[in-house]
């Protein structure tokens, strides 16, 4: 299945108006009503999404002085298709300057068999604050294969370029990768000051050089990964 | 392999990676390392993550200073290093390497395009001013692949007490993916510097800020 859904947040000059609201089968976005001069958009997956030899994509373009508040509604499962047909999700983010994006996907639960890979690109002159988590298997299940990547600039300037690939046993249970952990979680913050770096055992955060501050956290459950994000995002 | 590479990928090279352990102290501490048989899972994504990207940068240096490059690519290759770095402190930690070994290299390889590089970065990252200092994308990328991981395993070695003859063949053993990783980073070494590939490693990531901020409270032999 090939999916395009759009989505643009513009201020008329008093509140946040949803210029463009695109949904497109598996991805639908569901606006709430009476939110202030603040927009909040649902967004909904169907439940078979994405599956082996989907094409998924959605474009948030937040423009100067709205505030756009983009959350999932549940998580997200990474399925195999028929003969490990790979599948992709490229996620495009466009906040100008004075512009606001709160972009809250939901944990992505990559299952066994799955070939996924998934891509953040994002053009940020404005504000921006993400938080994504990364779940390797369902409870007792090993992973298929994701490759995730984020390109993250403002302008010209790199801000945040990172690929991790997992479903390699060998690489998943390392150091260097998530230290034997199932999940991942991670909150980045641009348009704002940085903040100086702190760290507890399992959750660090950290200056990006270009500006903008990311907290990550590592535990072997969702909850536990997301109050260790809490704990990094607040200390 | 030039002389060059073979300087700078010797321990006795006086760069100043003798003071970074690239992690494994702080996996010492947390006894997930404890023996030789914790080292080659270690070494090996260790390879695949922050080599890798090591390797890759120090390629793409090397090769720039093979071709004609516009003022400002060097501020361009370091900014891009930057944001394949997230963690403040293994950003610092490269800094680091790398003014001391541009330190020792202005003495033993001067060049323009080493004069270049640091007029436009002072303080370079360790795998851009060691490609600079090698030449040769392929060699400049072993050398960086190489000291990616034979300084956690001599830092193991201190840290430990572990037998050195094997912790030498652990690192041996890693000549396949080391092969792997070269061989790619040479392939695009010559690509525009905002599509160099940019392997991440969260969990290395960590533990280098949690090595920074115990550092600062507490005696730990390596700097990071």
């Amino acid at each position: 299945m090939k999916a395009h859904a759009r989505l643009t947040a513009c201020f008329d000059g008093s509140r946040t108006v949803l210029r463009e609201l695109r949904s497109m089968a598996p991805l639908s976005l569901v606006p709430r009503r009476d939110t202030g001069p603040e927009a909040v958009v649902h967004l909904v997956n169907s439940a078979t999404a994405p599956l082996g030899g989907d094409n998924l994509r959605l474009t948030i373009q937040v423009g100067a002085g709205a505030v756009l508040h983009v959350v999932a509604v549940a998580a997200t499962l990474v399925l195999p298709g028929p003969h490990g047909t790979p599948s992709t999700s490229l996620v495009e983010l466009d906040v100008a300057d004075g512009g606001s994006l709160e972009y809250l996907p939901g944990p992505v639960i990559v299952t066994a068999g799955a070939n996924h890979t998934a891509e953040l690109r994002g053009d940020i002159a404005g504000h921006l604050h993400a938080r994504e988590t990364l779940v390797l298997g369902r409870d007792g299940e090993r992973p298929g294969r994701l490759t995730t990547t984020q390109h993250l600039t403002r302008g010209p300037v790199p801000l945040l370029r990172q690929t991790l690939t997992v479903g390699d046993p060998e690489l998943d249970a390392s150091i260097a990768h998530l230290a034997g952990h199932r999940v991942m979680a991670t909150a980045l913050m641009i348009g704002e000051a940085s903040r100086a770096p702190a760290s507890g055992r399992w959750w660090s955060r950290t200056a990006l050089a270009a500006g903008g501050t990311l907290a990550t956290s590592l535990a072997p459950d969702v909850v536990t990964a997301q109050a260790r994000l809490e704990a990094a995002t607040s200390a | 392999m030039d002389l060059a590479a073979l300087i700078i990928a010797d321990s006795r090279f006086p760069g100043g990676g003798h003071v970074h352990s690239g992690g494994i102290e702080e996996a010492v501490v947390r006894k997930l390392v404890v023996s030789e048989r914790d080292l080659p899972a270690f070494l090996l994504s260790r390879l695949r993550t922050a080599g890798a990207l090591a390797a890759t940068f120090a390629a793409a240096a090397a090769h720039a200073t093979t071709r004609e490059v516009r003022s400002g690519h060097w501020r361009r290759l370091d900014a891009e290093f930057d944001a394949r770095t997230p963690s403040q402190a293994q950003r610092a930690a490269s800094r680091a390497q790398g003014r001391g070994t541009a330190r020792a290299g202005r003495v033993a390889w001067p060049s323009p395009a080493l004069s270049d590089l640091l007029g436009e970065c002072p303080r370079p990252h360790h795998p851009i001013v060691l490609g600079v200092l090698v030449g040769v994308p392929h060699d400049a990328a072993m050398a960086a692949a190489y000291l990616a991981v034979s300084g956690p395993a001599s830092a193991a070695v201190r840290l430990l007490g572990l037998d050195p003859f094997q912790v030498n063949a652990v690192v041996a053993r890693l000549a396949e993916p080391m092969r792997e990783v070269c061989a790619h980073a040479a392939d695009v070494a010559g690509h525009d510097p905002a599509t160099l590939p940019a392997p991440s490693s969260p969990g290395l990531d960590l533990f280098a800020e949690a090595h920074a901020a115990q550092h600062e409270e507490e005696v730990r032999l390596f700097a990071s």
